[in-house]
């Protein structure tokens, strides 16, 4: 189970359902959700000054983060290439674009969830997939 | 995590009289491994807390539905808002054009009022000028009417005065002769019969005249009226 899990996303709503799933589902203990890009890049400037007490293990970023100064892939690469935290990380969205996805992978995202009703399958499948993704083995899957 | 004897005692009692329980992820990270009622009260408490997250989601996602719905009634309306907002400044833009070509038409129509009463005006002067020119017409025909019998009456007159002065003349140098014949007692029966034939001739001839130019007057002055 992950220990603590982040969302970025702006829609409030989707910040209960994903915490019912991951509940439900036994993905996670804690979950931190923020709504902007420019909050979670605040806390991983925070971090990456040495105080790692309360880092996520795993961090979700929806793609399109209305009222945030950057989108969710461009948060990513900043984790990624400017923060150095190596945090499992990548998209849900429900988009489904090639070419974001592509983008996602530059960037340095591990996987896309498609956003939908029914969230509980594709968690379930990730869950399973995670530990591919913390030792950095797992390729990069889009779970449709 | 580890609880003592009596806090899971206090946990068991809170939950069977008050139906008060754990709930959340604490439920998760609990050690119930030496105690088999209490884990049996946690069990209790993570399927209390598992229906509950089920409903809350499922709940949740009848709302995030909706919203969704709204989001797009409210795009929706926004666009037949817009779509109405461009109807309403075409049909603003047609006005202002409809009047501006209304303005055009009520110029162009006082300009053809203003033509045509112009052309009225002309028209009756026209008229007028006419009625003068058909007057003058009329005055000169007239005049030259008048002319005509003007010069006939001095021709008549001429011709009157020179055949009274040939007759007259003619009947001066016979009756001349014919005194002439009687002083110097010349033979005067042939020049006798012929002065008196001569005279009956020219005064007949005379008379004649005269009756032929009264009947031509008076033929035209029949005419005249």
């Amino acid at each position: 189970m992950i220990d603590t899990l982040m969302l970025v996303d702006d829609e409030d709503l989707f910040h209960l359902v994903f915490e019912d799933a991951c509940s439900l589902l036994d993905i996670s203990l804690s979950l931190k959700s923020l709504n902007s890009s420019d909050e979670a890049a605040k806390l991983f400037q925070k971090w990456l000054q040495g105080d790692f007490s309360d880092r996520p293990e795993c961090v979700f970023v929806d793609l399109n983060i209305i009222g945030s100064s950057f989108d969710g892939i461009e948060l990513i690469r900043k984790i990624n290439f400017e923060y150095g935290n190596n945090v499992v990380i990548g998209i849900i969205s429900s988009s489904n674009e090639p070419e974001e996805q592509a983008k996602a992978v530059q960037a340095g995202a591990q996987f896309w969830i498609i956003k939908s009703d029914d969230i509980e399958p594709r968690l379930e499948e990730f869950k399973k997939d995670y530990e591919g993704y913390k030792t950095r083995t797992a390729p990069f899957k889009v779970y449709r | 995590m580890k609880l003592n004897k009596e806090t899971k005692e206090e946990l068991i009692n809170l939950l069977e009289k008050k139906n008060i329980g754990l709930e959340g992820n604490i439920l998760k990270i609990i050690d119930t491994s030496d105690d088999s009622d209490f884990a049996k009260y946690v069990e209790n408490c993570k399927e209390k807390d598992k229906e509950t997250r089920k409903k809350r989601l499922e709940i949740t996602k009848q709302v995030q539905e909706k919203n969704k719905e709204l989001l797009e009634v409210n795009a929706e309306n926004q666009r037949i808002m817009s779509e109405l907002q461009l109807t309403f400044k075409e049909v603003e833009d047609a006005k202002i054009t409809f009047e501006v070509q209304n303005r055009e038409l009520i110029a162009w129509k006082q300009d053809n009022e203003r033509i045509s009463l112009e052309l009225q005006q002309e028209m009756a002067k026209s008229e007028l000028a006419r009625i003068g020119a058909e007057e003058a017409k009329t005055m000169a025909i007239n005049d030259l009417d008048v002319l005509q019998k003007k010069t006939q009456t001095e021709l008549i007159g001429n011709i009157v005065k020179i055949a009274l002065g040939v007759i007259i003349s003619i009947g001066v140098i016979t009756t001349f002769m014919y005194i002439l014949a009687l002083v110097i007692n010349k033979d005067t029966q042939m020049i006798g019969s012929t002065w008196s034939n001569m005279l009956g001739i020219l005064l007949t001839n005379a008379f004649s005249i005269i009756g032929t130019i009264m009947g031509v007057k008076y033929s035209g002055k029949d005419k005249e009226g």
